[in-house]
């Protein structure tokens, strides 16, 4: 068969064009031209929310099970199951395919509805003025550069976080700072040496030449006393106070960061406890402040910050979740790097796993959304019960490892290692127990405010997932509580588009300085009511099973 | 002058579970309410009932229990007689303890065929427990589901022997009383994974643990009204008949103590040790009550509301 | 109270401007709704909001005292229908009789013996809390007398059950003690008159609810405030139905008519008294009267009061660590368990009844019991190991030999591996621990070698 001519699609109304290459989808051709769609389910055609609508030569995409018959006859489509056949082919990416904020961020609509573009920057004698966003991420520090001229956003990059040697969570961190000698000193070079080396790479994208004036910065309370020289072991210990909750405008020389030596630095203020300046930056993206609809802001991540309100009262804790979701304390765990599995199916004739790869090649662990669908897919094909238990079923891949029995999500053959992908009962139960917190510190809250889960419109999640968090997966097993899907939005990076608009307009740091200290934190660790709404999360998907299938069961069945 | 009324009602109803028995025997029908106990509202179809335990093992008795019983309790099938026809007992706790190895050390196959024994003497409804030692009865459970000649229910299956204790009960078709130690999640848990095995639901009974009066009787009134409120409000996990074991109450020191004058006659004290347990479960809730002296089973009968 | 944190919220100013010494106002308001702040906390807020907070946070079941002293009684006061809603404050209030138709002497020996009815359970005293006198002799002299005699003899606050002259009586003769008179149903108006000029608490009877809220509406009019309620119900059936009723429509209803706390004569013939005093005490009974004297009654009755009156949010413990019994030397067993106030009680009572001295180790577990405590990760092979290698047991005994309890024996091979010491497991049950300690060979305890 000769292959067609070839073609070319272009994204409206980015107008990104992009040569068209046979038998991909519009979603992985999006992909490649860095045009964000949503795709929560990761492609798989489950979820619905990829929606573009389309003009040209194309094929598939049409599902009647998830798309009326008025948005077929309007040309709407699935991105991730239409395929574009050839020649000029338009693609309109829908407003509600975009992740909310970031769509803000990149489009600039909201921008121009709010008031002048209206940044913060000096200009310098030499170079364009040049603005960095900073995420100070207690597992990844994520940076994106911006030109102050027009606020585009010029560059992004990530680095590890340094300190992860001394500790995957942040009370470990607090640890080793208090029992080596030099040890808070030891981690905050750590952490300045990762900031530099964001700011660097940022650079090194930038097209022209330039320098940074302005740099705002979102972490964790713990992060950010570190980064200011301050001892954050208060922090840790009941009552939880921090010993600043606003942090003074320092330039990088005062602090230490080398490679934006001039530039005046902004950190957001932080809540209280550990609830930091990155879910006021999260909060500040989402808009919750500014709107009627009571929200729910999840950033899923090792602390599992939960944030509830809306432009009247705001209230937000931390769950101490843990870092299973980062690909912490699961053995086979890994971040989300080519060789992460980062989903996963199993047959259910033969009980397999079906993987899929970062990057495509042997896999070589699994990531954050990999373990929630594998949790999930266990669940649903029977091979784990709702107390987190492995059953024994006939065929099934489980092997008894020296940790315990274990299911085979990947023979040591088919591996990037060498060695069996294994999942033993531990590795399930610390995600049981990360999902348990983070669901129990949302119902912590609506019980503490007095409002019911029906009263939530809307549920913002954040944090490291990103866009590929399967939210089918994640309500099969009860890592929130059962909200309707319709009402999640999947938000990304946020902390990151907070700051990036915090950069872009002093309104927006204003907002973000006074949002603090009207954010009510909640202790969760002095909830007594905590403690019995986490027994009950430590179910599969709940102890209160009959809200999950009112609410969910044909959304979260296979 | 009007007071509003204070009655109240509820969404919820809690299942009506039956407890068969032999012929010539009269089965027991528990739960069906759609009230809290003890005040006029709703309808009840069934008023809680009471029964005894048997215990196949030797023990030591209280000297209120030795005095009642009169060495009744040394041969089983006599007892469990005595227990329904002399002293009202609407239904039997049998408890292999001779299984144990300090009550007896009686082997899974002996302990299976005297609770067949006793079954097939007494035809009155029957609850059979094992002997508390987990590996045996692991061996013991499906022995005497299999020996059973008519449907019983297996005490107890819990979040860790589920399967075992389940999987019997369907096999044989009894019934599964599902036991939590004083939490109302885990209880819920249990219920949901024995129905995820498919037992059905009115083929269970829930045992929250009953600590004895002094002893914890607290925990056990406050988990049992949270169970019945909740299934009450609608959680059909939990609208389920209650049942509350008084044994540990016997436990107590001073249910037993002969040497304090200061305490009373330990032979009343006893008794009232047990049936003040009785009455606080109850009041929380309780549908089925276990008890070991027999004037107790005629005090909690006696109450002619509920 | 019945306004949620939000709704609290919303009536405030909203400043988040930390007057009241908190840092928000939502902070503030959750303060509010779980009743640990008063709304005069806050200056700005509005008279608005200082009304509609101010009545929802207002006590819902009044509080009468009764007595003087440290020895008073309090009834009433009751903000939840179930205690795991929160708590039950004021324990049910226990009256035993005496008869004033009684020679002397049998009144002095009567009184004696509610006297002894004095028990101690887990650190706590239990005991009767009134003497409630009846006018059987028709004499308010003599009625007189038997009150000044009782109040003599144990100094419990007063019950005084008799007709309104002889109330007038008594009440001349142990007034300043602040009795609780409690006159005929036909004669509530006298009574409330009496109860008022003299300001003490006074117990309304009359049958039914209606009759019941009509005589309380007739006492008030007579200027009598503390009020205790009595249905004068047939039997305990009736007597429960009641007792829910009143407290539902206190609490729930919010009908300050019938709000009042309630006494329960259950002597006299009242039948099944003992099955009608657990229920009350289970169900909102604020006084009950009794009739008999029998510790093996009172006694269960006051445990099952201690029990149900206990702060269901916050578990009793014990101070971790050796706690010697008997004579103990250094070769007496070692035995290590939670503290938890109940499991550190049964088993210290059940140790002292094995009449073997030993050493009872208790470790810190929040207060938690065994099997809780192992659950909650806070009893392990590493916290036993680290309690043994940092109480100092080591040098208290020469052996190292530890029992642990039967529930957990699956930690035994963890802390032989941790500690170095042997572990022997004990009984499942502590009530076998006489039997357990008995059979134990001496040898087991000999000090080791090495």
């Amino acid at each position: 068969m000769a292959d067609p001519p070839g073609g070319r699609l272009k994204f409206l109304p980015e107008g990104v064009s992009v040569s068209l290459s046979h038998g991909e989808t519009i979603l992985a051709h999006a992909i490649r031209a860095g045009v964000t769609i949503l795709s929560p389910c990761g492609g798989e055609g489950r979820c619905g929310k990829c929606r573009v609508a389309v003009a040209g030569s194309l094929r598939g995409g049409d599902d009647p099970g998830i798309l009326s018959p008025e948005d077929r006859r309007s040309g709407i489509r699935l991105a991730c199951r239409c395929v574009p056949l050839g020649g000029e082919v338009g693609v309109t990416v829908l407003p509600e395919s975009r992740p909310a904020r970031l769509s803000a961020y990149i489009e600039g609509r909201e921008m121009a509805e709010d008031g002048p573009y209206l940044p913060f920057h000096v200009v310098p004698e030499k170079g364009d003025p040049l603005g960095v966003a900073l995420d100070v991420g207690t597992s990844t520090l994520a940076g994106a550069l911006i030109d102050l001229r027009d606020g585009t956003v010029l560059a992004r990059a990530t680095e590890d976080n340094p300190q992860m040697a001394c500790g995957e969570d942040l009370i470990s961190r607090i640890v080793h700072g208090e029992e080596t000698p030099d040890g808070f000193p030891f981690l905050r070079r750590l952490l300045l040496r990762g900031l530099d080396k964001v700011i660097a790479d940022l650079l090194a994208s930038s097209p022209g030449p330039g320098k940074i004036v302005e740099v705002t910065a979102a972490g964790n309370t713990v992060l950010s006393h570190i980064l200011y020289g301050l001892s954050p072991a208060p922090v840790r210990r009941p009552p939880h106070r921090p010993a600043l909750k606003e942090y003074p405008v320092r330039t990088g020389k005062e602090l230490g960061i080398f490679n934006a030596p001039s530039a005046r630095f902004r950190i957001f203020p932080s809540i209280g406890g550990f609830v930091g300046g990155d879910i006021v930056a999260g909060i500040l993206a989402s808009g919750m402040h500014r709107s009627e609809a009571v929200t729910l802001l999840f950033d899923v991540g090792t602390n599992g910050e939960v944030a509830l309100g809306n432009r009247e009262f705001r209230i937000a804790c931390s769950s101490s979740a843990g870092p299973a979701f980062e690909g912490g304390e699961v053995a086979c765990g890994m971040r989300a790097y080519p060789g992460a599995i980062e989903s996963v199916r199993i047959a259910p004739e033969s009980l397999a796993a079906e993987c899929t790869v970062i990057g495509g090649g042997k896999p070589a662990g699994v990531c954050g959304s990999g373990i929630l669908d594998l949790c999930a897919e266990l669940f649903r094909a029977g091979l784990i019960d709702r107390a987190g238990r492995f059953v024994p079923r006939a065929g099934a891949p489980f092997r008894e490892t020296d940790r315990g029995i274990a299911f085979v999500v990947v023979d040591a053959g088919r591996s990037a290692t060498g060695a069996d992908i294994a999942f033993t009962a531990s590795d399930l139960k610390s995600v049981i127990r990360t999902k348990a917190a983070l669901c129990a510190a949302a119902d912590a809250l609506l019980q503490a405010v007095g409002l019911s889960r029906e009263e939530v419109e809307r549920v913002y999640i954040a944090g490291g997932f990103g866009n590929f968090l399967d939210l089918r997966s994640a309500l099969t097993i009860g890592v929130f509580p059962p909200f309707p899907l319709s009402k999640f939005v999947p938000l990304g990076n946020a902390s990151l588009a907070g700051a990036i608009g915090a950069l872009r307009s002093r309104k927006r740091w204003e907002e973000a300085v006074s949002l603090a200290p009207s954010t009510a934190y909640h202790d969760l660790s002095s909830d007594p009511a905590f403690m019995d709404l986490y027994q009950r999360a430590l179910f599969l998907p709940h102890t209160d099973a009959e809200s999950y299938c009112a609410n969910l069961s044909p959304e979260i069945a296979r | 002058m009007t007071i509003p009324s204070a009655a109240q009602t509820y969404p919820g109803r809690i299942l009506s579970v039956t407890l068969p028995a032999g012929p010539g025997g009269t089965p027991v029908t528990v739960g069906g309410q759609n009230a809290l106990p003890l005040v006029f509202e709703g309808d009840r179809q069934h008023r809680a009932v009471v029964g005894m335990e048997v215990a196949t093992g030797v023990c030591e008795l209280a000297p209120s229990l030795a005095r009642a019983l009169g060495g009744r309790e040394k041969d089983p099938v006599a007892f469990a007689k005595a227990c329904v026809e002399e002293w009202g007992a609407q239904f039997l706790f049998l408890s292999l303890s001779a299984c144990h190895p300090d009550g007896g050390g009686q082997t899974v196959s002996l302990g299976a065929r005297i609770a067949r024994e006793i079954l097939d003497a007494v035809p009155c409804p029957a609850i059979v427990g094992g002997c508390g030692e987990e590996e045996i009865d692991t061996k013991l459970f499906p022995a005497v589901a299999e020996a059973a000649p008519r449907p019983v229910f297996l005490s107890y299956a819990d979040e860790k022997n589920y399967r075992l204790v389940g999987g019997a009960a369907m096999a044989y078709g009894h019934g599964v009383v599902s036991w939590s130690p004083i939490d109302i999640n885990m209880a819920k848990q249990v219920n949901l994974l024995l129905s995820d095995i498919g037992v059905p639901a009115e083929r269970i009974l829930i045992d929250p643990l009953t600590g004895g009066l002094g002893y914890g009787l607290e925990y056990t009134f406050s988990i049992v009204e949270r169970i019945r409120l909740a299934g009450l409000g609608g959680d059909g996990m939990l609208a389920r008949p209650v049942l509350c074991h008084l044994g540990d109450a016997w436990k107590a020191r001073e249910a037993v103590e002969v040497s304090e004058p200061s305490w009373g006659d330990a032979v009343v004290r006893g008794r009232r040790w047990e049936e003040a347990t009785g009455w606080a479960c109850l009041a929380a809730g309780a549908d089925l009550l276990v008890c070991g002296h027999p004037e107790n089973v005629a005090a909690f009968r006696g109450m002619a509301w509920r | 109270m019945a306004l949620t944190a939000l709704d609290i919220y919303k009536l405030l100013p909203k400043t988040n401007c930390k007057d009241c010494g908190f840092p928000t106002c939502l902070a503030f308001a959750m303060q509010l709704t779980a009743g640990k702040e008063g709304i005069d906390k806050c200056e700005h807020a509005s008279e608005e909001a200082k009304q509609t907070i101010g009545a929802a946070a207002a006590p819902p079941l009044p509080k009468i005292v009764v007595g003087t002293g440290d020895r008073a009684v309090i009834l009433g006061d009751e903000v939840v229908l179930f205690r795991h809603e929160k708590t039950f404050y004021h324990p049910t209030a226990i009256a035993v009789s005496v008869s004033d138709a009684l020679p002397d002497e049998e009144l002095r020996e009567r009184l004696r013996n509610i006297s002894a009815l004095s028990f101690e359970r887990v650190g706590q005293a239990l005991s009767v809390d009134l003497v409630a006198v009846r006018c059987e002799s028709g004499d308010p002299g003599r009625f007189a007398a038997a009150a000044a005699t009782s109040l003599a003899a144990g100094g419990k606050p007063l019950l005084l059950i008799g007709p309104c002259t002889a109330l007038e009586s008594a009440v001349g003769k142990t007034g300043t003690s602040r009795p609780l008179v409690c006159p005929p149903p036909g004669e509530t108006e006298n009574g409330a008159r009496l109860a008022a000029s003299r300001k003490l608490p006074l117990v309304v009877r009359a049958r039914g609810m209606e009759g019941l809220a009509k005589a309380l509406a007739a006492a008030r009019a007579e200027g009598a405030t503390e009020l205790v309620a009595d249905p004068m119900p047939a039997d305990a059936a009736q007597a429960v139905a009641d007792s829910v009723f009143i407290r539902r429509l206190a609490i729930t209803h919010r009908a300050r008519e019938i709000a009042y706390p309630t006494a329960f004569d259950l002597g006299r013939g009242f039948p099944q008294p003992f099955a009608a005093a657990c229920l009350l005490v289970a169900k909102y009974g604020s006084l009950l009267t009794l009739d008999t004297a029998d510790p093996a009654e009172i006694f269960p009755i006051l445990t099952l009061r201690q029990n149900l009156f206990t702060d269901p949010q916050r578990p009793i413990q014990v101070e971790p660590g050796i706690y010697p019994i008997g004579n103990v030397t250094s070769s007496s067993p070692v035995l290590v368990t939670t503290n938890f106030s109940l499991t550190y009680f049964t088993v210290r009572s059940d140790v002292e009844s094995a009449k073997t001295p030993a050493y009872l180790l208790i470790a810190e577990c929040d207060g938690m019991s065994v099997l809780t405590a192992w659950a909650a990760g806070k009893f392990t092979g590493e916290s036993i190991a680290r309690i043994l290698a940092e109480s100092g047991i080591a040098a208290q005994v020469g052996h190292r030999t530890l029992i642990l309890p039967g529930m957990v024996a699956r930690l035994s091979g963890k802390i032989e591996e941790l500690a170095q010491w042997r572990v022997l497991v004990g009984p499942q049950e502590s009530s076998a621990l006489p039997a357990y300690l008995r059979r134990l060979p001496p040898a087991a305890f000999a000090a080791a070698h090495g």
